[in-house]
Order: structure tokens, then C-alpha cells, then sequence
């Protein structure tokens, strides 16, 4: 027999998830070094090690979807529910951020006054630039949609377009961030309320910067005529990414930048 | 034991869905002109909120902010081990006009 009679993917050997876990190693390893001994070389060679990996596996995966017709559709359905079961556990993630926040605001100890936000912290205005990055964030929600629906009825340009403006809402929400961290009056040293605010926050805006690299990369496979009308598995995944990382936000704005000022 | 729990929700919905499944289907059909619907709310609603919360930002940040007076605090500014850049004494986006050091404002 030459050739398989199943519809299921037998993947070929690969040595990116050795060298992933090689990487994970670097970074944890380079991480202690950095901190306690401000020797960095071990972190950034985990990093670039990292950066490669993720490069030439996922390169992979689109060589053995995309131009090796691989991905039918049971091979497409497990890797749906694979998406979906790391969104899950990146749920949990920031379960334990928000869990860190409700635990101190909640019951605020005498040490910083008995109520929150703690004495001496002036907390963001929540209808300022936090608003702002609320707005932001739902256009995104919408251009994205826009995008998918005019990828599915064949539409290249609008889709292309739509898909910038996603891309653009996502760097301007990174900018106005990064912008609110420089003028913020309490910083990540500031006690209990520092911690929570610049921990949660913080791993949200790295995920809003993973989730437009990933709607970047969708872009430029969709100017490369990767995706179809009917199979863009990797679109659905960028955009179901993207609406995760806004709904952290609207939990983030409602419970940290209002409820908790 | 998944499907009569789905067919549940959908009925608990008001959805009639032959199978759990069916929204996640890659063939999932975009209703005629639905690409336009979106198109529309991006020029009509979401990015014009976009410039209505832009233009509140703009006005609000006329106002010039005081900065408060710097008391030493024992729970703010704590410094158990040096951050492991600079002089270890500065956060990573250190602003010396609003943020104090343990010891107060740098410019002062």
C-alpha cells in the first residue's frame, strides 16, 4: 500500500517539540540567572530559541494544511477543539489573576487602610483612556466579524481591509497602553494594588500583542491566497483568539479599572 | 450524553439546530449580505465610538493634573530586592514627573 486509506493526518517526524522544550528550559533557567545574578544570555537565547521554534513548526503546519492537503475535515475538527481547549486553559490563567484581585479588594487589610483602592493610590479615571481601550477593542470585534463574513463570500478585498483595521485597532490599543503604563502615578511596586493591576493588565496587553501577530500573520496568508470561502481554519482560530482577549478586557474593565476605583 | 444536553440548549435558546456541531462547521454558510451588515456597523457604530471616546479623551486631558504630595508609605514603593535593571531603584516605565521613589519625588 502507498498511499493512506484513512482521513486522518499521520504527522512526520519533527524536532520542533524538542527544541520547544529545550527553549522552555532556556527561559525558565535565563529568567533566574537574570534576576539573581543579571546574567542575561541564558533568557535571550531561550527567547530566540522560542521565536524559532514557534516559527518553524507553525511554518510547518500551514506546509501540511495549506500545500500538502492534509487538513480534512476530521483533522480540521480535532484542531477546532485543540483551539478551543487552550483558550480554556488560558481562561484559567487569568482566573488566577482575577482570583489575586477579588482575594485583597475585597477584605482590604488595615495595613493599607482598610479600603480599596489602598491609601496613597490615585487609580486610573475608568472613563478616560481606560474607555477609550473599551471602544477600541469592541470596533476590533467588529472589524473582525466584517473580515471573516467577507472571507466566507469570496470578497478579497474587503476581507483584506477589514483585516487591517483589526490589525491597526490592536497596535492602537497597545500604544494607548503602553502610554497609560508611562503615566500612571502608582507603579507594579506599589503594594498589593500594584501587583494585581500590572500582573493582570500587564499579561493581557502581551496577549492582545500575540493575538495581532496572529491576525498579521492571518493577513499575509490571506494576500498569499492561502485561504478559501469555505476552509480558513486558521482565520477562525486568530479570531476567536481576538474575541478572547476582549472579553478579558471588558472583565479587566469592569472589575479592576471600575468597580475596583 | 453531549448531544441531548446540546439539543437541550438549543431548545432553552429558542435555536433550531439539527446538531451541536453545526456552528463550527467550516462550510458554515455567511448569509446573504451579512459581510455587509458588519461593514456597516464598523463605519457606523463602532468606529465612529472610537472617535466619540477619542474626542472625551482629547477634552479631558486639557485639565492639568496635580501631583500629590509625597508621603512615605510603608505598604507603597516597596523595594524587598532591586529590579534587575538600571540602578534597580526605577520601574520598568518610570515616569520621574508622577511616580515618587521611596524616598520622593526626583525632582524636587
Amino acid at each position: 500500500m502507498t498511499h493512506q486509506t484513512h482521513a486522518y493526518h499521520m504527522v512526520n517526524p519533527s524536532p520542533w517539540p524538542l527544541t520547544g522544550a529545550l527553549s522552555a528550559f532556556l527561559l525558565t533557567s535565563g529568567l533566574i540567572m537574570w534576576f539573581h545574578f543579571y546574567y542575561t544570555l541564558l533568557l535571550a537565547t531561550g527567547l530566540l530559541a522560542s521565536a524559532m521554534t514557534m516559527f518553524q513548526w507553525w511554518r510547518d503546519v500551514v506546509r501540511e494544511g495549506t500545500y500538502q492537503g492534509h487538513h480534512t475535515p476530521p483533522v480540521q475538527k480535532g484542531l477546532r477543539y485543540g483551539m478551543v481547549l487552550f483558550i480554556i486553559s488560558e481562561i484559567f490563567f487569568f482566573a488566577g489573576f482575577f482570583w489575586a484581585f477579588y482575594h485583597s479588594s475585597l477584605a482590604p487589610t488595615p495595613q493599607t487602610g482598610g479600603h480599596w483602592p489602598p491609601t496613597g493610590i490615585l487609580p486610573l479615571n475608568p472613563m478616560e483612556v481606560p474607555l477609550l481601550n473599551t471602544a477600541v477593542l469592541l470596533a476590533s470585534g467588529v472589524t473582525i466579524t466584517w473580515a471573516h463574513h467577507s472571507l466566507m463570500e469570496a470578497n478579497r478585498k474587503e476581507s483584506a481591509q477589514a483585516l487591517l483595521m483589526t490589525i491597526a485597532l490592536g497596535a492602537y490599543f497597545t500604544y494607548l497602553q503602553m502610554s497609560e503604563y508611562s503615566e500612571t502615578s502608582f507603579t507594579i511596586s506599589d503594594g498589593i494594588y500594584g501587583s494585581t493591576f500590572f500582573m493582570a493588565t500587564g499579561f493581557h496587553g502581551l496577549h492582545v500583542i500575540i493575538g495581532t501577530t496572529f491576525l498579521a500573520t492571518c493577513y499575509i496568508r490571506q494576500q498569499m491566497y492561502h485561504f478559501t470561502s469555505s476552509h480558513h481554519f486558521g482565520f477562525e482560530a486568530a479570531a476567536w483568539y481576538w474575541h478572547f482577549v476582549d472579553v478579558v478586557w471588558l472583565f479587566l474593565y469592569i472589575s479592576i479599572y471600575w468597580w475596583g476605583s | 450524553m453531549a448531544a441531548a444536553v446540546g439539543s437541550r440548549l438549543s431548545r432553552l435558546l429558542g435555536w433550531s439546530r439539527p446538531q451541536l456541531g453545526r456552528p463550527m462547521s467550516s462550510a458554515a454558510h455567511s448569509g446573504e449580505g451579512s459581510a455587509r451588515m458588519w461593514k456597516i456597523l464598523t463605519f457606523f457604530v463602532a468606529l465612529p465610538g472610537v472617535g466619540v471616546s477619542m474626542l472625551n479623551v482629547y477634552l479631558k486631558s486639557q485639565k492639568e493634573h496635580e501631583r500629590p504630595e509625597f508621603v512615605a508609605y510603608p505598604h507603597l514603593r516597596i523595594r524587598t530586592k532591586p529590579f534587575p535593571w538600571g540602578d534597580g531603584n526605577h520601574t520598568l516605565f518610570h515616569n520621574s514627573h508622577v511616580n515618587p521613589l521611596p524616598t520622593g519625588y526626583e525632582d524636587e
